[in-house]
């Protein structure tokens, strides 16, 4: 056996995640990805009156805080039979669209960028430089070498009051971070302005959705928002989409293309095998057919051969994971019987259960989205990806990777909030022709069953709900976190996060800022505390990540 | 001169009984008293980092929340100014990590809100219960006295009571 380094993380938000790699000669050799957190919310659920269940299950998180609630009701829709009006339809996608936009900013800068940019090196920089360095890459409407200085001075007063809040607990000077001090000090600088962009854009929540986080404007039947569909309303939401959009295409892609040349050896790290979109943002009212972000499989990396997404195929292991019992079954057969017994990691060892589709682990998420609509020759999607190749001068085979996920996640953000345009124009086309339809009434049936399928920020997100005498009878829900963060299943087939970790270099097991960018690149909504143990002198070394 | 922006930012847990008197003061304010247009009274719950871009919109910070101080339960507290950081990391909760982070991460936007924190110490923290204990309960009367002071010490105008209590949510938003 060789050393083992427990990730253990203290999470704020949704749940804990532990992840403990071994390592041999430097290499990551195995993985167990363990949640560390219950979520009984399908148990209360049950019994109740279906329309309460999207209210609970969006309190499931406070990050992606609209997108149980978005599948939950088209889960009821789905086993009524509810067709929504094409405003509904068009409401949806906006916010979803601000989703995507909010998390995504937010998971780049203040979730990971710390994983690759040195904060303490940018004290090196110079302020000049940065200034230079900084029109060159980014069209950012900040700048200049007295903005650089002051942003400088800002970081260093932290630094120097032993406050360093944000900045706290990381690997500082570990030799694994490759960027200048120039690079540093503007990523730093554009980490402060992506700060007070995120406080603005989740306003486009609380315009359509009456606030953030969880919003109230969606019920089974449509949205409830018919007093926002107003001219001064629309035009507000234009606007923040607007600024929200500049920041991206000026400021989050090129940081993230000037983050990406120092790091091309991350093209070849943190790959998975098998990826998974159930497409998201229908464009008509034909449904998932009409996907502005379609669904597929992709098996062995084999982009040529991009397969149609069957529901059908899934299911969830419970073998490895605390429950009761060792069967696979379909989400509507899907039971949750929590049986905690011990970390073992040759044994039971994580809440998360093991979804698999098709019998095979796939990873889900921005890189699934952006490799099936790649796969499949979506005009826009493709130019996106090939361009950003071409800037790099790195082949496709970098997709598969740590970097190409984080990549794959600009370029979504980017391609998703074009579309918006598109939708805010639909909508205004819509109620100038007298059309402001938002619900579509219907009855509960005594008995209906229906799912939810939604491809959301980090992931294909599915909810099954099963109604008997007008009452949730079962309710199950399969989260893309338990796809990517799942552990083993019966036949002891690893998980993605598993899989990726496996082969990457670990420089210094004290300071394992190696994994982190690996997990991060996931996005799981973690922040973790890192123990390591050397199995020689069992010491235990406590590292705080961010 | 435009009047300072001045937050009354509730924040706790309402599920884990004291956890909760900060969310609860806050209520007691919104639902009695009208303020000047530059006071607003928010109920700030457990959002920690969600709050940054209301916290970085405002001159003036009165928080109110449960404070662990090592005191006897049903103390108040005042604290203000350094002392801020030091007072909050000593707590265990995790909303007050997210608080503080806000404030630090507040900084980094520019100069933040002048920050007064007034709290009492909790008796229960640990039940899951809606209800406060009736020791804390009983200082929320003190706890609403304390931000007056405050708002009267940063010069707010006149602060009406409501002839009936006011329900926040029926009446209609102007935006």
């Amino acid at each position: 056996m060789g050393q083992i380094i427990t990730i253990d993380p203290v999470t704020r938000i949704e749940g804990h995640l532990r992840i403990e790699v071994e390592v041999e000669n430097g290499i990551v050799k195995d993985a167990w990805s363990s949640g560390q957190m219950f979520r009984g919310i399908e148990i209360i659920l049950q019994g109740r009156d279906p329309r309460d269940a999207p209210l609970f299950v969006q309190r499931s998180c406070g990050v992606c805080t609209y997108v149980h609630y978005l599948s939950s009701v088209e889960a009821i829709e789905d086993a009524v039979g509810i067709k929504i009006p094409d405003n509904a339809r068009i409401i949806r996608n906006l916010l979803h669209g601000a989703q995507f936009q909010h998390d995504h900013i937010v998971h780049f800068y203040h979730l990971h960028a710390l994983d690759w940019v040195d904060v303490v090196n940018a004290l090196k920089a110079d302020p000049k430089a940065t200034a230079t360095l900084a029109d060159n890459v980014s069209n950012a409407p900040w700048g200049g070498a007295s903005y650089f200085k002051r942003v400088q001075e800002r970081v260093k007063s932290f630094v120097d009051s032993g406050q360093l809040g944000p900045f706290a607990n990381a690997y500082w000077g570990h030799p694994a971070y490759k960027l200048s001090p120039e690079a540093d000090l503007m990523a730093v600088s554009h980490y402060i302005e992506a700060l007070r962009v995120q406080a603005r854009a989740a306003k486009l929540h609380a315009i359509f959705g009456a606030k953030n986080p969880h919003l109230q404007s969606l019920v089974a039947g449509g949205v409830t928002c018919a007093a926002d569909l107003k001219p001064d309303r629309v035009a507000e939401f234009k606007y923040l989409w607007k600024e929200t959009q500049e920041f991206v295409k000026n400021v989050y892609i090129p940081d993230v293309l000037a983050v990406a040349s120092f790091y091309k050896d991350w093209g070849a790290i943190g790959g998975t095998s098998n990826y998974l979109a159930y497409g998201d943002f229908p464009q008509t009212g034909e449904g998932s057919s009409s996907d502005l972000m379609p669904g597929g499989t992709i098996f062995r990396r084999k982009l040529s051969d991009v397969k149609k997404m069957d529901e059908d195929k899934i299911t969830e292991h419970v073998a490895r994971s605390w429950y009761e019992g060792k069967k696979d079954l379909h989400p509507y057969k899907g039971v949750t019987e929590p049986n905690y017994t011990d970390y073992d990691r040759e044994d039971r060892y994580s809440w998360i259960k093991a979804p698999r589709y098709d019998g095979k682990s796939m990873e889900v998420g921005p890189l699934s989205r952006v490799l099936v609509a790649y796969g499949k020759g979506d005009p826009g999607v493709k130019k996106l990806v090939d361009d950003t190749l071409a800037h790099l001068s790195v082949p496709a085979d970098v997709l598969f990777s740590t970097l190409g996920r984080t990549a794959a996640r600009a370029l979504e953000t980017v391609f998703i909030g074009n579309a918006m345009e598109t939708w805010l124009n639909e909508l205004v086309g819509n109620l100038t022709k007298g059309d402001d339809s938002t619900y579509t009434p219907w009855e509960m049936p005594d008995k209906g069953m229906g799912r939810g399928l939604n491809d959301v920020p980090r992931g294909a997100l599915g909810h099954w709900i099963e109604i008997d005498k007008g009452k949730i009878k079962n309710y199950q829900y399969v989260v893309p976190s338990t796809w990517n963060l799942g552990p083993r299943d019966a036949k002891g087939q690893i998980g993605p996060v598993e899989e990726a970790l496996i082969g990457t270099p670990i420089a210094d097991p004290k300071r394992p800022v190696e994994v982190l960018r690996t997990v991060h690149s996931f996005d799981p909504c973690i922040a973790c505390a890192i123990h390591v143990i050397d199995p020689n002198s069992n010491e235990v070394y406590k590292v705080k990540a961010l | 001169m435009a009047k300072p922006r001045i937050l009354v930012l509730g924040v706790g847990n309402i599920l884990f009984r004291d956890e909760g008197v900060g969310v609860r003061v806050a209520e007691a304010l919104e639902q009695n008293y009208e303020f000047p247009e530059n006071v607003t009274v928010m109920d700030g719950g457990t959002l920690g980092l969600n709050l940054l871009g209301t916290i970085s919109e405002t001159d003036h910070l009165i928080v109110v929340d449960c404070v662990r101080n090592g005191g006897e339960s049903g103390d108040l507290y005042r604290i203000s100014g350094d002392a801020i950081p030091e007072r909050v990391r000593a707590k265990n909760s995790l909303h007050q990590v997210d608080l503080l982070e806000s404030l630090t991460l507040c900084q980094a936007l520019g100069p933040p809100p002048k920050t007064v924190i007034l709290g009492v110490e909790p008796l229960d923290m640990e039940t899951m219960a809606l209800d406060l204990t009736d020791l804390v309960n009983s200082k929320i009367p003190d706890l609403m006295e304390m931000v007056f002071k405050e708002l009267k010490r940063l010069n707010v105008g006149e602060i009406t009571k409501r002839s009936k209590p006011h329900v926040p949510g029926c009446t209609s938003q102007t935006h």
